[in-house]
């Protein structure tokens, strides 16, 4: 009796679990691992000689595993069942991650996300430290690489010069702010790394100095626990650097309005799947400075498509929590506002530009926030065109410490885009003079 | 394709048990299972499927040509053309490389270096194959008549990729035709299963761990952690192999094949001879009946024997001299142990213990380093280290406790501790008998639940 009922038992759910794939309706998406799913592969001979149309079979049978999601939750569980958690903890996590195979990469993928892979691998592929519950990267950059970078930035400030001012604002890493002695080592590194990049400015390019603003308020949580971004309240800091570089007074926290989002488990958590990151979840404090904005966000090769967008997207929750700033990454945005100052400012940014972003709206009337990893627009062109006061490189270190990060923000300026405003021709021209339309949203979300 | 992946587990295991349960036409099983297994195979590199179909050929005919000139020159001359064949075909593709490498150092070679991929589970079917004839020649067997059956044999995806080295003449009877009642698909099951979680809860784990102390950043390790990372090491490579060995050998039995044991509890061993005893029992078996005794065995030139035995085992696992070098290492032991042999007796058990899983997990180092700088610069770690101990140890401690312990569990020989007379082991028996439907099916879903978080690849940024 015991051997037919282990053997049906596990029949059962040898038959049973291939059936579900059939009977529960097929998932597009992984929004935790924020990623496209396989989908059925087609068979072709060539295909199946290279080993490609198993590997595709491979994936979808992965990615498509019934009840994926809570399984993975679950494995998470087990995975703490192995031993003991001390309160305080710290440990090394090491991905497990094959490297990425960049000719495959190459292959398959666009050229700024073949550049955007470089800077992933930089920054995450390798170990982490895990501090009670806090995940911080083992690195602080390089000098050697911040003098590329600020060769670069001083190429705008000469093709620039006279017309608009070029700044640099790139933050420190966590690692710059671990709460333990013994690693105190990685403040100094980013100190370097950063001071570096304003050494080696010229051309009348201004450094904005980040780090050492943060550095007075290293005792704050200015970094997310569970994601690889800053806190609001650090990229405050980088604003008040900013300010001081460029000449405004920076508006005092006190005059902004606070609000609180909870529970957010970000992309270090999804990454690590560590219970003591887990249990650490953040909570995020945001500062809505009191300007009325309009916002549209672009595709990626320029202005003829458009659709309305908002500097903070309130709603933004769970593993989106950062998306709350200027509702997440865009190629190209446009921000104006009720400051009739007559400023316009372009941020040239990645995903830690956001969180800076939205303090600039109290000092300029317009403000175009470029994503390098993805727009195709001339930004020189865009500058020239919109007669843009002040160029802003706003974004976290790893953007500034990849050759392939630093070689996209220089394409920015000699890449074609398709933009091409003063065409005769009737349809451009019509798209082109409706780049904002009349009726575009006003961000109702912002205090007045 | 490997036996540890979801495509496998379920996609490919419940296709090929309905296509051999559908019909108990023996000839229609065969044709199927040879299908399946070539499909197997030729998972991740279809083009060595040709290679290998070439080599079982071959094989047959040479093999019904020793038997049809039995007694004439002809016989031999077949099976030394059969063994040359094989060997040279596994040397030019698993050691081409390597022997190009080290030529190229002495000489100027008119020829580049081979650049094919090896070729998956040659070292496993080439050693079968080499077996069978070798058996056939020797009389011990007879010749299979059936293509088709000679191609199941070498093909059979229960083996195929990870062994046991599989001899015809044990199973030579379930070729022709099997028989499977619910003993045997019960049996197979539970030993399925628990290759399974052996693989993925347990070596898979302690991967993690080895790829933490000893691929990032092992130069700047301390003894500790050093000695940690070669155990964890030690560990991984035990279940790993032996998971796959009970994931082949429950399959077999799923389908109505009997696979010889390829492991015993090798980390109980109280000497290394011992040791090697119970580990990869397939190739020890192998390398005794078909190198050792045909060399001389235990009555002429002993040493030499095992030393080029020990040479040879190490050289199959991989092509570069870490190997050879492990091997060599293994081949000192055995001799040191027969010339010590009866003062080693005299021993306490637990000294001879300690003394063997040392020298066995010292020997990983040499096992898992193919450079040899890196393994230089691990050994001086190993043993006179000035690091600190590093950020996490005592966590990565403390985190696997529990782990630990049923690591130590699975190493432990209850069947050699207790008779099947003993109470303990009678009630033991009785209540796994009872609850290893349930068993089985918690470690088959645990195995699940991590082979589904394998699958977890998140990105930082949205790839929509």
């Amino acid at each position: 009796m015991s051997n037919k009922l282990n053997t049906i038992f596990f029949f059962s759910l040898l038959f049973g679990i291939p059936l579900l794939y059939f009977i529960l309706p097929e998932q597009k998406i992984s929004v935790d691992e924020k990623r496209k799913l396989a989908i059925v592969p087609a068979f072709n001979y060539e295909s199946y000689i290279k080993g490609a149309w198993a590997d595709s079979v491979d994936s979808y049978v992965d990615d498509h595993f019934p009840f994926r999601t809570s399984m993975v939750n679950m494995a998470v569980e087990l995975q703490s069942w192995k031993g003991i958690h001390l309160k305080e903890q710290e440990k090394i996590f090491v991905s497990q991650k094959p490297k990425v195979d960049k000719k495959k990469a190459e292959k398959d993928s666009t050229e700024s996300e073949m550049n955007f892979l470089d800077e992933f691998e930089q920054a995450y592929s390798g170990s982490m430290l895990i501090i009670n519950g806090s995940v911080y990267p083992m690195g602080a950059g390089s000098p050697a690489m911040s003098k590329h970078f600020s060769k670069m930035v001083s190429e705008y400030a000469e093709q620039l010069r006279g017309e608009s001012r070029v700044f640099s604002a790139v933050a420190p890493l966590s690692s710059a702010f671990i709460p333990v002695e013994k690693y105190k080592h990685y403040n100094a590194q980013n100190k370097n790394t950063l001071k570096a990049i304003g050494a080696s400015l010229s051309n009348g390019a201004i450094f904005c100095d980040v780090f050492d603003e943060m550095n007075k308020h290293a005792g704050e949580k200015m970094y997310f626990s569970t994601d690889h971004h800053w806190k609001p309240i650090g990229a405050y800091y980088a604003y008040v650097a900013f300010c001081k570089a460029a000449g405004f007074e920076p508006v005092p926290l006190t005059k902004m309005e606070k609000r609180t989002k909870y529970n957010f488990l970000g992309s270090l958590y999804q990454h690590t799947l560590d219970p003591s990151v887990k249990n650490n979840p953040d909570t995020m404090e945001y500062y809505i400075p009191k300007v009325t904005t309009t916002a549209v966000r672009y595709t990626p090769f320029g202005y003829n498509k458009q659709s309305k967008s908002s500097v903070f997207a309130h709603s933004a929750s769970g593993g989106n929590t950062y998306s709350t700033f200027i509702s997440g990454d865009a190629p190209m945005m446009r921000i104006n506002t009720n400051v009739k100052n007559g400023k316009k400012a372009i941020v040239i940014k990645n995903s830690y530009g956001n969180a800076f972003v939205v303090y600039l709206i109290s000092h300029y009337e317009e403000i175009w926030v470029v994503d390098f990893r993805y727009s195709k627009q001339n930004i020189i062109e865009t500058i020239r065109n919109n007669k843009i006061n002040d160029m802003i490189f706003a974004m976290g270190m790893y953007g500034a410490m990849s050759k392939g990060t630093i070689n996209m923000m220089r394409n920015l300026g000699k890449q074609s885009g398709v933009y091409v405003p003063q065409k005769p021709s009737v349809s451009q021209s019509k798209d082109s003079t409706n780049v904002v339309p009349e009726s575009s949203p006003t961000d109702t979300t912002t205090s007045n | 394709m490997v036996f540890s992946s979801l495509t496998f587990i379920y996609l490919f295991l419940p296709l090929s048990l309905i296509f051999h349960y559908v019909t108990s036409n023996n000839l229609f099983r065969n044709l199927t299972l040879t299908i399946f297994s070539l499909v197997f195979y030729a998972w991740a590199e279809p083009m060595w499927i040709f290679l290998m179909i070439f080599t079982a050929m071959f094989d047959y005919s040479m093999a019904l040509l020793v038997e049809r000139w039995r007694g004439h020159i002809g016989s031999k001359i077949a099976v030394t053309l059969s063994v040359i064949v094989n060997i040279a075909l596994l040397i030019s593709y698993k050691y081409g490389g390597f022997i190009h490498d080290n030529l190229s150092y002495l000489f100027t070679l008119p020829f580049d270096r081979p650049t094919n991929s090896l070729p998956v589970g040659i070292s496993f079917y080439t050693f079968m194959v080499i077996s069978y004839i070798v058996d056939v020649y020797k009389g011990e067997l007879k010749a299979q008549k059936n293509p088709l059956n000679f191609l199941m044999f070498i093909s059979l995806f229960q083996h195929l990729v990870a062994g046991p080295i599989v001899r015809y003449k044990h199973i030579s009877d379930q070729v022709d035709s099997r028989t499977v009642n619910w003993q045997t698909m019960s049996d197979g099951v539970s030993r399925f299963c628990l290759g399974l979680f052996k693989k993925v809860v347990i070596a898979n784990v302690a991967g993690v761990l080895v790829k933490k102390y000893l691929d990032v950043g092992f130069d700047d390790l301390s003894s500790y952690e050093a000695w940690f990372g070669i155990t964890m090491f030690s560990i991984q490579l035990y279940f790993d192999f032996s998971g796959y060995s009970d994931m082949a050998i429950g399959l077999a039995k799923l389908f109505g094949f009997h696979f010889d044991e390829n492991f015993r509890h090798p980390y109980a061993a109280i000497s290394v001879g011992d040791f090697y005893r119970r580990w990869h029992i397939s190739l020890g078996k192998f390398f005794r009946d078909y190198v050792y005794i045909p060399l001389g065995g235990n009555r002429k030139f002993q040493l030499r024997n095992i030393l080029i035995v020990w040479l040879l085992t190490g050289i199959w696992h991989g092509a570069s001299w870490n190997f050879a070098l492990w091997g060599f290492y293994f081949g000192c032991l055995m001799i040191f142990e027969k010339l010590m042999e009866t003062y080693l007796a005299k021993t306490p058990r637990i000294i001879r213990h300690a003394y063997t899983l040392i020298l066995i997990v010292f020997s990983r180092a040499i096992f898992y380093f193919t450079d040899f700088e890196k393994l230089k610069l691990f050994i001086a770690n190993l043993f006179s280290s000035n690091n600190p101990i590093g950020a996490g140890f005592a966590t990565d401690i403390f985190e696997h406790l529990f782990w630990f312990i049923l690591v130590i569990l699975f190493c432990i020989p209850w069947d050699e501790i207790y008779s099947n007379e003993d109470k303990i082991a009678l009630n033991a028996q009785r209540f796994y008998t009872n609850a290893k439907p349930i068993l089985n099916v918690v470690m088959l879903f645990l195995a699940t639940l991590l082979l589904v978080n394998s699958t977890y690849n998140p990105f930082l940024y949205t790839r929509f």
